[in-house]
């Protein structure tokens, strides 16, 4: 069996429902109203280990609430969740010691201590013995820099410090799976880059998995193959990130600067013009041709600047939305999906 | 065991370190006891004529001191902890442990509990020696009846007041129930008076509540009031209700994590 595998997920819940001002009060007081949110509605996935999966949509598609499924925070409304092998909301703690979630915006640091206390804490919470504490910390050390921020009281360290710290405490154990929410939400972009190229290094010399959501192209780019898409509690696409980028956004953004003002003729002959703003100015470009045009176009408008971006993670998303992805890349997952619970002798 | 023993070693160290950061603090929080102290002026006003109910003038003194050290190493918040961290969204993270939560609090508590002895043990024993007849019991048998029964009490106090904490999660702000709790539990746990002020009645029944368990019953143990049968009874009755909250607290937070991890963490 897949080391996570996820069918059918449903999670609903019953929000009640209150209408503004006093007489809605008094009517919320007496006769309650709910009204059923689908938060997470019948996706299923499966992931096997090693794998570092990206998990994308917007606010509110699910993302978080399936995380916490998986971590056995939540309790599903219906369908089968089984991580190595648990039912994650029995929260044994055999299960609890293989795998960690870090959410960005929640903290398990001691706020008024330095960090290494809480780890000093959580190393006897998980039993690990003091040659493997050692070891672990040097290695998180080595690639967090941690260094001085370990004696550092948790409210005096900067949101960067603190999360490279978080990351820390979490991984301490040596969990085989990493849950990851939004692990560079308010990050700079030389910190994201440090916390993903330790993801992809902590990835690679542990054999973990990961599922991350994040905001962030650049950290789904860095670092996943495979992509989940999410929206309003349901799975969209499941499969390759570079073929669906390929196929839904086969450009790049280039964004140029110029000691002089350079007319939209002149740029449409490069690509696709977003914007010109006279000194600056913005080009879609085909991926495939990025580098051969920025070289004519140097050699041709000599701007001061240019540089590369991605398409923004929303563009993408809603191209899936629209439709932009063939049935066939769906249904082939699909297909695949079927064929493996059908056959569960096999797994 | 061993296991056991370095989680509660490395959590006491760090419940130390944080009570360490907040002494100012709790030095303030303490003067909250200082209604023991108020209730031992007012009662010697009253016993200045002459005992009342078998209570002289030192005998209130004894009662009050000790009183106030028993409120002060068995003072509880964990109901604030529990309502503050689930409104923070802080309970998510504790969850993900392979602990139970109560581990950190208890360890927390009793942290706490260090720096308190260290303020109030000097100063209720210098108030004492130099009270003229203080009545204190301190033969080993006594003191050791003393330590379990005041443990005990902690006990009780605690495990009500994280069943309270409980609430929180199906009751936003579930804090203004603990204010009228304490209000009520006030009298009755002997903290405005001893309980031999008290029609013999309601003593009597109040013998059989939970409430004497929190506070007049260790005190009245060094005082060497409640000795032999009375003790063993005492003792029996006090761990019986000790086991009964426990036994709530640990039903109440399991109920609560099945609405929590519906709902929503």
């Amino acid at each position: 069996m897949a080391q996570i595998h996820v069918a059918h997920l449903r999670k609903y819940y019953q929000v009640h429902e209150k209408e503004p001002g006093l007489i809605g009060s008094l009517r919320a007081f007496f006769a309650r109203k709910y009204r059923t949110v689908k938060a997470v509605d019948d996706i299923s996935f499966d992931i096997e280990a090693g794998e570092i999966v990206g998990f994308l949509g917007p606010n509110g598609a699910g993302k978080t609430t399936t995380l916490k499924v998986l971590a056995g925070l939540l309790y599903p409304t219906s369908g089968e969740v089984r991580v190595l092998g648990f039912e994650p909301f029995k929260r044994e703690h055999a299960y609890l010691r293989q795998f960690t979630l870090v959410m960005g915006q929640k903290q398990q640091l001691m706020w008024d201590l330095p960090p290494i206390e809480t780890f000093l804490v959580n190393q006897a919470i998980y039993e690990i013995p003091d040659a493997e504490f050692k070891a672990t910390l040097r290695e998180l050390d080595e690639l967090l820099e941690l260094g001085p921020l370990l004696k550092k009281q948790v409210r005096k360290l900067s949101l960067g410090e603190r999360m490279k710290c978080e990351l820390a405490a979490a991984l301490l154990h040596r969990p085989k799976i990493l849950f990851l929410d939004e692990p560079t939400i308010g990050l700079d972009v030389t910190m994201q880059a440090r916390i993903r190229e330790f993801i992809a290094e902590y990835n690679r010399r542990h054999g973990a998995t990961v599922l991350l959501t994040s905001h962030y192209m650049a950290d789904v780019t860095a670092l996943c193959e495979r992509i989940l898409v999410i929206d309003k509690g349901k799975l969209l696409y499941d499969g390759d990130f570079r073929a669906l980028i390929e196929r839904v956004a086969p450009y790049k953004i280039m964004r140029l600067q110029f000691d002089q003002p350079v007319s939209t003729e002149q740029l449409m002959q490069f690509g696709e013009v977003e914007s010109n703003e006279g000194f600056t100015a913005t080009l879609r470009v085909p991926r495939a041709q990025a580098t051969e045009i920025a070289l004519r176009l140097l050699a041709q408008l000599h701007p001061e600047d240019l540089t590369f971006e991605d398409p923004p993670v929303e563009d993408i998303i809603r191209a899936v939305f629209a439709g932009a992805v063939p049935a066939e890349v769906l249904s082939a997952r699909a297909t695949l999906a079927s064929a493996a619970a059908a056959a569960p002798a096999q797994m | 065991m061993r296991h056991w023993l370095r989680m509660y070693g490395a959590l006491l160290r760090m419940g130390w370190s944080t009570v360490m950061e907040y002494r100012a603090q709790i030095v303030i929080w303490m003067t909250n006891s200082l209604l023991m102290v108020t209730m031992m002026l007012v009662w010697l006003g009253i016993s200045s004529a002459g005992p009342v109910n078998g209570y002289t003038s030192a005998d209130f003194v004894a009662y009050f001191m000790i009183g106030w050290v028993v409120r002060n190493l068995t003072a509880v918040w964990v109901s604030w902890e529990l309502d503050y961290r689930i409104r923070e969204g802080k309970l998510s993270p504790m969850l993900l442990r392979p602990m139970h939560p109560i581990h950190h609090d208890i360890a927390f508590h009793w942290a706490e509990k260090g720096l308190r002895s260290v303020i109030v043990l000097p100063i209720a024993a210098l108030v004492l020696l130099l009270t003229p007849n203080a009545p204190l019991k301190l033969d080993v048998p006594t003191l050791l009846a003393f330590t379990v029964s005041l443990f005990m009490a902690w006990a009780i106090k605690f495990m009500i007041d994280f069943s309270l904490g409980v609430l929180a999660f199906w009751l936003s702000q579930a804090s203004a129930f603990f204010e009228v709790f304490y209000g009520l539990t006030l009298v009755l746990t002997g903290a405005i008076a001893p309980l031999a002020m008290f029609p013999e009645a309601i003593q009597q029944a109040l013998w059989w509540s939970p409430f004497p368990y929190m506070l007049s019953f260790p005190v009245e143990i060094a005082l060497g009031r409640i000795t032999g049968e009375a003790l063993t009874l005492g003792l029996g009755v006090q761990a019986a209700w000790a086991l009964l909250c426990t036994a709530v607290a640990a039903l109440m937070w399991r109920l609560a994590l099945r609405s929590y991890t519906a709902v929503g963490a």
